[in-house]
């Protein structure tokens, strides 16, 4: 009996420790992408977040635990729900899709009130949580009043990311009242097409425009998607024509540039130092390491002596140091080392022989 | 003649010496570096150097150790006699054997080198001092802050190729 109420009140008093334990800290979001890239409150949208950075595995499940503009998922910190779930896009990237009225229960006024979309994202039971993030709004109520026909979100696009693209048909004549509004477009100067093609039901429909109201109208595309380009493909500029419904009307000719595509650094791999006796460290070092490349596992093969581990790091570097000064000690007429290194794909970094200086 | 000439030199000789007794209090041995390099010290850094990478201008050319391998528990004593001559060293902390961790040792000079050479202390195997197992360069002196740098230099064919840079803290 002594036992059993000694036990109860070890629960009890030990349980909310556990319940309040600590989460992990997984990392920061790199990125954070939304699309469409402009929206009202009252529109869906999908963030897309990018943890290449973060300890969280490929493909495991996460969820959004936001707490402003509201608290949706309030109290469930040790059991997320489910609508609380992202979805995983692969290449360690996440996305969550939303309409920000319905999901956080409020106007498109509180919510432009609010402080903003503030949030980590975790595991359903709350053991790891990412760095706090915020998705950044923008505002792009000014065009209203700005009396420009054409603006483009970025100012200039890439291939393969979102941009959105407001009209203002109140700026071109034969506009007034019309069905619907579609977008005649190609890329790198009608290199790559796609028309309006009124008769064509599907295409009229890819290519009409959300209606804002009063004359305002919005296209939100991803280039790569919605041309087809193949991989590598470089945009240069988005050519188009916005057209009323069956060319009732059509805008001026417009031109928007692409931005430049920086590729990013190549990865670089390397041991430290150049030359090692017996006696030194080995270290391992690979930077600018592609996405999702996080562990390094090493085999050093030293006469009938084998040494493996693994080291971790993130895209910007993996480094670790082989301790060969302790289990390479005291062995006799040792000349080179085989060492063979791998990442956490498996694939083969480096496969070689190591020279063993011999100290004066 | 010659009598008379030799006895007034030693005449002199006693006038110029003789009677002139030094006063300098009782006899003291001179300081040596041994009271400023024995004792305990623990690490503040510990930094590898790949002297080829240096030598021949590549980057990255060091590396920091300090945080790995429980490097951050090294200590090191170097022991004394009375009479402030050296006797054993002793490294404790569970680190790797960079060197081996326990011997004796002594300076290669007991005062600061007044030319370019650089002062060493000498790691031997046996208390004669006969069996060398190492040697560290001191590539700073202890000052009075209680900082010390030695370096342990790996050596093939006549070139350093690496050296361990060893940041100390005297524990008082």
């Amino acid at each position: 009996m002594k036992k059993i109420i000694f036990t109860l009140l070890m629960i009890f008093l030990l349980a909310p420790n556990f319940m309040q334990a600590q989460p992990i800290e997984a990392g920061d979001i790199s990125s954070i992408k939304s699309y469409p890239v402009i929206y009202a409150y009252n529109e869906q949208v999908t963030w897309t977040f990018d943890l290449s950075a973060t300890t969280f595995s490929p493909g495991e499940d996460l969820y959004i635990w936001i707490w402003s503009p509201s608290e949706p998922d309030a109290g469930n910190w040790t059991n997320s729900s489910d609508f609380a779930k992202l979805k995983y896009e692969g290449d360690m990237r996440w996305s969550f899709t939303l309409t920000p009225t319905l999901y956080f229960s409020k106007t498109p006024a509180e919510i432009a009130a609010s402080a903003g979309f503030w949030f980590r994202l975790k595991d359903k039971t709350g053991t790891k949580q990412s760095g706090v993030g915020n998705v950044a709004y923008t505002d792009f109520s000014a065009f209203y009043t700005a009396n420009q026909m054409i603006k483009s979100y970025p100012e200039k696009p890439l291939v393969d990311q979102g941009v959105s693209i407001l009209f203002n048909s109140n700026l071109v004549p034969g506009f007034v009242g019309v069905p619907s509004v579609h977008f005649h477009s190609g890329i790198n100067n009608w290199n790559v097409l796609q028309e309006y093609q009124a008769w064509l039901p599907d295409i009229s429909a890819k290519t009409q425009l959300k209606d804002l109201g009063n004359g305002f109208y919005k296209m939100d595309l991803i280039p790569s998607q919605y041309y087809g380009t193949p991989a590598g493909y470089v945009m240069e500029n988005i050519v188009f024509l916005m057209v009323a419904k069956d060319w009732a009307a059509t805008s001026p000719d417009q031109i928007i540039y692409a931005g430049e595509f920086v590729p990013p650094p190549p990865p670089e791999f390397s041991y430290f130092p150049l030359q090692i006796s017996q006696k030194d460290f080995l270290g391992l070092i690979r930077k600018n390491n592609e996405r999702g490349i996080n562990k390094l596992t090493y085999t050093v093969t030293a006469g009938t002596k084998v040494i493996t581990g693994v080291f971790s790091g993130n895209t910007a570097e993996i480094k670790g140091f082989i301790n060969l000064v302790s289990e390479l000690n005291g062995i006799p007429n040792l000349k080179e080392i085989h060492v063979v290194v791998k990442d956490n794909t498996n694939r083969t970094i480096s496969d070689t022989v190591i020279t063993l200086k011999v100290l004066d | 003649m010659k009598c008379k000439s030799i006895f007034f030199l030693a005449i002199m000789s006693l006038l110029a010496f003789g009677c002139n007794e030094i006063d300098d209090g009782s006899y003291a041995e001179p300081i040596t570096l041994y009271e400023k390099v024995n004792g305990d010290w623990s690490l503040m850094n510990l930094k590898m150097v790949d002297e080829f990478a240096k030598t021949n201008k590549i980057k990255p050319d060091e590396q920091n150790l300090s945080t790995l391998f429980n490097y951050a528990d090294f200590k090191i004593n170097f022991s004394v006699n009375e009479k402030m001559n050296p006797t054993s060293y002793e490294v404790t902390g569970n680190v790797p054997p960079l060197f081996p961790p326990k011997g004796f040792w002594k300076l290669s000079s007991a005062f600061q080198p007044t030319d370019s050479s650089p002062l060493k202390i000498y790691l031997y195997n046996d208390e004669a001092k006969t069996k060398s197992i190492g040697e560290f360069r001191v590539t700073s002196v202890p000052n009075s802050n209680g900082e010390m740098e030695i370096q342990l230099v790996r050596i093939s064919g006549g070139a350093a190729f690496i050296s361990y840079v060893f940041k100390l803290n005297t524990i008082k």
